[in-house]
């Protein structure tokens, strides 16, 4: 072998004659893993509320610093695709994801495994390890107290509206217990937009009862806020977020699917509404 | 005066209580929760300052994103994190629920609008398309806002 051939096998870190861009050529073996690894990432950071932006940015810098030379990556909102390159070696795969709902403490995860990787610290086994980990996360705070926090949010978004003592009573009861409601029916895996519906019906019968037994001097505040919980806050923002970085297709799924949830509220709250025969909300 | 910085104080800690609640519905890490409820608080107490002043809502919530997006790229760097995780949880105190809200219920009021009067008719259509504008404004400002040290200072090529 001659020294030459043996300088391009060794892995380059001290040559100031290669470009940054020049690493040793992975086989299809090991770049089919870092296929995966940088995919799960990527459906990890979709499926639980990042924006389209992020994603690219930290899926390219898992697989890059797996030893891909470069990553061509696409997400769309429900699938990731991604094409790893090495040497003349390139692979594409695609993977289905599906929003499982907004979770920081993964997004965080993901982020600080990506850093990790980029610093030399894990190998692809240690980032296989710690992905499965991450997949396996479950939420932070029990089921009653991100009731109770949810319903002292809305609370407190009643008195900001100009609510009385009465219409945070209400509200927090209103909220709260909607949130039961909804954690109920998303353990049962009713269809996600269809659920809403109901939701925001018991919100709206506890917060328009409230106010037919006159406990709050100022209902609009008590009924707009008790449906607060509902609002597709990410979803829009993230929206105006993908809209503005040029992701256009993304950013109108994304707004359409805030607004078809909007329209759920408007209907469960008409509904609770004209069941109970107020006017004028 | 006073009474100004009473209700200043009351609004930061509603605020304050709604970004939490936010925060741990989006299951945020126990030891960032401090910094959320940091940056709900001044995101909304800003805008009611800027509207106190006397500027419209849509202006107010821009410059209160502007506060919010520095704050967070801040905060990330304390803790080591996305900084999307403050923005998205300081601007939820700001998003226009209440204005979706209202539009919505407009819109589909107009299915009923067959037996209205037409000076009802027209005022249920406008007051749907008011409230629609503002929320896509509100949203547009929110976005931008808190986009802004992205925009300014890591103006990197894309890596895609």
């Amino acid at each position: 072998m001659t020294t030459d051939a043996l300088k391009r096998m060794t892995p380059i870190d001290d040559n100031d004659n290669f470009p940054d861009a020049v690493k040793p050529p992975l086989d299809r073996d090991s770049l089919r893993d870092v296929i995966d690894l940088a995919l799960w990432a990527g459906q990890l950071m979709l499926a639980h509320g990042a924006d389209t932006a992020r994603i690219e940015e930290t899926t390219h810098r898992v697989g890059t610093a797996l030893g891909a030379t470069w990553m061509d990556i696409l997400v769309s909102p429900n699938a990731v695709v991604i094409t790893t390159t090495s040497g003349e070696e390139f692979r594409t795969k695609v993977r289905r994801v599906v929003a499982l709902g907004v979770n920081m403490a993964i997004l965080d995860a993901v982020n600080a495994l990506s850093r990790r990787i980029e610093s030399g610290e894990w190998d692809r086994v240690a980032v296989r390890r710690e992905l499965e980990r991450i997949g396996a996360m479950r939420h932070d705070y029990p089921r009653w107290l991100i009731a109770a926090a949810v319903g002292a949010a809305c609370a407190g978004f009643s008195r900001l509206f100009g609510g009385d003592g009465g219409a945070f009573a209400v509200t927090f009861a209103a909220a709260g217990i909607a949130m039961l409601v909804r954690q109920a029916l998303q353990h049962r895996h009713f269809n996600a937009l269809i659920a809403i519906i109901p939701t925001a019906f018991t919100a709206g019968m506890i917060a328009a009862s409230g106010v037919h037994f006159g406990m709050t001097a100022t209902p609009e505040p008590a009924l707009a806020a008790s449906v607060l919980l509902l609002v597709p806050g990410v979803h829009l923002i993230n929206a105006m977020r993908d809209l503005l970085m040029g992701h256009i297709v993304t950013g109108l799924v994304r707004g359409v699917t805030g607004a078809l949830i909007s329209v759920c509220i408007a209907i469960g709250m008409l509904l609770a509404l004209g069941a109970l025969g107020i006017q004028g909300f | 005066m006073f009474d100004t910085l009473i209700a200043f104080i009351i609004d930061a800690l509603w605020s304050c209580v709604a970004a939490l609640g936010f925060a741990v519905l989006f299951n945020v890490p126990r030891r960032m929760l401090l910094g959320c409820a940091l940056v709900g608080a001044v995101g909304h107490a800003a805008r009611f300052l800027v509207l106190h002043a006397g500027l419209p809502i849509e202006a107010a919530t821009l410059f209160a994103a502007v506060l919010v997006g520095g704050l967070s790229a801040i905060l990330s760097r304390i803790y080591q994190t996305p900084a999307l995780i403050f923005g998205i949880v300081g601007a939820i105190p700001m998003v226009p629920g209440v204005f979706a809200y209202r539009a919505m219920i407009g819109l589909i009021r107009v299915a009923g609008a067959d037996t209205l009067l037409a000076d009802e008719r027209a005022l249920l259509l406008s007051g749907a398309a008011i409230n629609a504008v503002k929320t896509g404004l509100l949203l547009g400002a929110l976005a931008v806002g808190i986009a802004v040290p992205t925009l300014l200072f890591s103006r990197r090529k894309p890596v895609v």
